[in-house]
């Protein structure tokens, strides 16, 4: 697990990046082969590069209750997310360090660019299309997706499916996919804010939200008690930390780390602390 | 008609018996609940056929049978050559973890799965990267299943409209195919920033929200200027009252951000049981906002005209709104021209601030197509459209400045460089 100082890293980076070039052959930045050379040349099999030593730096949405999101009093991440990172960080022996909130449609592109972060999680469903951009650790929790409306409104999955009828969703999402998908009639309002989006609906300003359902659940007992779910919807998706390409060997550890907390007991209770139970 | 009604009748009800018929068969069989297809066209909504798209199949595994493989099929030459898939089965809302193998052959795909899928289970299929048939048409998912080794048909899908290529996709393509396009977008910046095909996806999906912004910032603006000349007078009315009135307005407009008061307006309205239709609601918002620094232009304009103008009017027997509106602002009209001119052009950069509540103006169709390309140059064309309209203006800011400044120094144009310095040996 021990890196190379920063300074060594980025001298023997120059060095093969420059042996590279003299060879001719490095005329692009973004062709996954390059990549493959530097690391395979920097970094030993199984080890990780961070953007800064000892820390592990966490890029997340910061409003996607009870996942991460920002405490009133003190105004620091906490959430099912914060808690799990920071156990991954603990076994890998660094320390979870978060970035500035970020948008979430956002997030897979800073991860894939590097730089800025070592990893992003925030109910990150696993895709295929995201895996094209980046690597993403073992799925750590299950989910599902749900329509929110306002109570009484009567409205359902078909009669969403309309024009004229806005449904909001959070920019990026599997939410946001699914509604393009199944509700093609109707007008698809991404926004940046979970909660701008459910006090829409709240307002009638839109006539449904498609959000995460563990979401939808915990925003509408604690602030938005005149919505309800008007449709869980079964998708099964998965949500996985999602880590650079170029770092392979931090998504291996992370996988590993997750395995570690399965068997210590670490994943239940903090799945206990949260929902109350295991799911 | 009615004849031909008649005569369709009998043969509508045998059809309709075959179907109650044949469905005793089905209830006994794995059913399709449906099969979507990702959008692909950039920036619209359609599915083109012959383009990377992912399929979405979902059935249900019925009482008694347990399925160890399903094979989708789509007619013609659609293609599941090079795709992935990705398995997910479901018993109400909890996951079951099932693992599976998929076999692509053309237009089917085999998955068959390590353990078989229980009764009563949602199995869902995702495709990534297939392909439709690229002439386009409806098309649904058909296939078949094994359940303990006896195969059976699959009920066919709703059928998805596929649309073939357009015009603006022929375009791309062709770009996709250009040796120095693919040089081009080989450098990071100018891949991100300045991808072709994106460029012309863009110009073509943001048009409408261009179109809006500048219906949005035209429409506001008469209202704004109205306002604005209003609270200008309160300003410099001799009663306390109305320049209390003013003052608190444009201060207070004036010195929160756009971004607030939009916020307030949007969310807030409908709180207290107001819906305006949200293209009008920003037409409100931005002529308000704009109103409070018109009213200040204005203030200042009609305060620069010396007060020699005031005593002639009052001179010549004239009353105070005689005054004003004969004399004083007409003079001042021409010396705010390039000051409003300005706060026009800010007003309509600042229509941007709107695709934060969901107004569909240009920021918001540019943000969209970059959450669905992972690519900055949507934003680049955005900005490209903002140029269209505020360089002229720019332009013109300029021009008018240049006039009225020669024009208050008594010259006929703008002195130039030459004449002075023949001026300055006469002088000594």
């Amino acid at each position: 697990m021990s890196n190379m100082s920063r300074r060594n890293f980025i001298l023997t980076l120059g060095a093969s990046a420059s042996a590279a070039l003299l060879a001719g052959c490095n005329t692009s930045k973004n062709s996954s082969t390059s990549s493959d050379t530097v690391s395979t040349d920097v970094v030993d099999p199984g080890g990780y590069t961070l953007v800064e030593d000892g820390k592990l730096t966490v890029a997340a949405e910061l409003g996607f209750a009870p996942f991460e999101y920002m405490d009133e009093t003190t105004g620091e991440p906490v959430g099912f997310d914060v808690d799990l990172i920071k156990a991954v960080a603990e076994k890998l022996g660094l320390e979870a360090s978060y970035l500035p909130n970020q948008k979430f449609d956002t997030l897979v592109p800073l991860v894939k660019q590097g730089g800025k972060c070592d990893v992003a999680i925030a109910g990150i469903t696993i895709t295929d299309e995201r895996r094209e951009e980046v690597d993403f650790s073992d799925p750590y929790l299950d989910s599902n997706q749900a329509i929110v409306v306002k109570k009484d409104s009567g409205e359902t999955e078909e009669s969403l499916n309309a024009a004229g009828k806005k449904v909001a969703c959070q920019s990026g999402t599997t939410g946001d996919e699914w509604i393009t998908e199944n509700l093609a009639d109707a007008e698809r309002v991404p926004l940046d804010d979970v909660t701008a989006a459910l006090t829409g609906v709240s307002t009638g300003l839109y006539d449904a939200m498609v959000i995460d359902l563990p979401v939808a659940s915990w925003m509408l007992t604690k602030s938005f008690s005149d919505l309800e779910v008007a449709k869980e919807i079964p998708t099964g998706e998965q949500y996985g930390i999602a880590v650079s390409k170029e770092n392979v060997g931090l998504a291996v550890a992370i996988s590993s780390a997750l395995q570690s907390m399965e068997t210590d007991g670490t994943m239940k209770k903090i799945k206990t602390e949260w929902f109350g139970s295991e799911i | 008609m009615g004849l031909r009604t008649h005569i369709k009748a009998p043969a509508l009800a045998a059809a309709l018996l075959a179907v109650v018929l044949a469905l005793p068969c089905s209830a006994l069989a794995m059913t399709t609940d449906k099969a979507t297809a990702k959008p692909n066209e950039d920036g619209g909504s359609g599915v083109i056929g012959g383009m990377d798209t992912r399929l979405t199949w979902e059935g249900t595994v019925e009482e008694g049978e347990s399925v160890d493989s399903v094979t989708l099929t789509i007619a013609d030459d659609a293609s599941f050559d090079g795709s992935t898939t990705r398995i997910t089965v479901l018993e109400g809302l909890t996951r079951v973890n099932i693992e599976g193998e998929a076999a692509a052959d053309g237009n089917s795909i085999t998955v068959s799965f390590a353990d078989p899928i229980p009764a009563g289970s949602l199995l869902r299929l995702e495709v990534t990267n297939m392909r439709f048939p690229s002439e386009g048409g409806d098309y649904s998912v058909e296939g078949s299943y094994v359940d303990g080794g006896q195969t059976k048909e699959l009920a066919a899908s709703p059928s998805i409209s596929i649309i073939a290529n357009t015009p603006l996709q022929s375009v791309v393509n062709w770009l996709d195919e250009q040796p120095w396009v693919a040089a081009w977008n080989s450098n990071q910046f100018l891949g991100m920033f300045f991808k072709p095909q994106l460029l012309v996806t863009s110009f073509s999906s943001l048009f409408p929200g261009w179109v809006l912004c500048l219906g949005i910032v035209i429409a506001c603006y008469p209202f704004a200027i109205v306002l604005g000349l209003v609270f200008s007078l309160l300003k410099i009315s001799k009663h306390r009252l109305c320049r209390a009135v003013a003052v608190v307005y444009i201060n207070v407009l004036r010195g929160t951000p756009l971004f607030l008061q939009i916020y307030i307006m949007f969310f807030g309205l409908p709180m207290v049981g107001i819906n305006i239709d949200n293209n009008l609601l920003g037409i409100i918002v931005m002529a308000v906002n704009s109103s409070a620094y018109l009213a200040e232009i204005f203030r200042a304009g009609i305060q620069s005209i010396p007060r020699g103008q005031y005593e002639a009017a009052s001179s010549l027997g004239m009353s105070y709104v005689q005054t004003m509106f004969s004399v004083i602002l007409p003079q001042t009209v021409r010396r705010v021209i390039p000051t409003v001119t300005s706060d026009f052009i800010t007003a309509f950069k600042d229509t941007s601030l709107l695709s934060s509540v969901g107004v569909m103006e240009l920021m918001m169709f540019s943000k969209n197509l970059t959450t669905v390309s992972g690519n900055i140059t949507p934003y680049v064309a955005a900005g490209i459209f903002y140029l269209i309209v505020t360089l002229p203006l720019i332009k013109v800011v300029g021009v008018v400045e240049e006039r009225i400044a020669a024009s208050e120094s008594g010259l006929s144009r703008k002195p130039r460089k030459r004449d002075q310095k023949k001026g300055v040996p006469s002088v000594q």
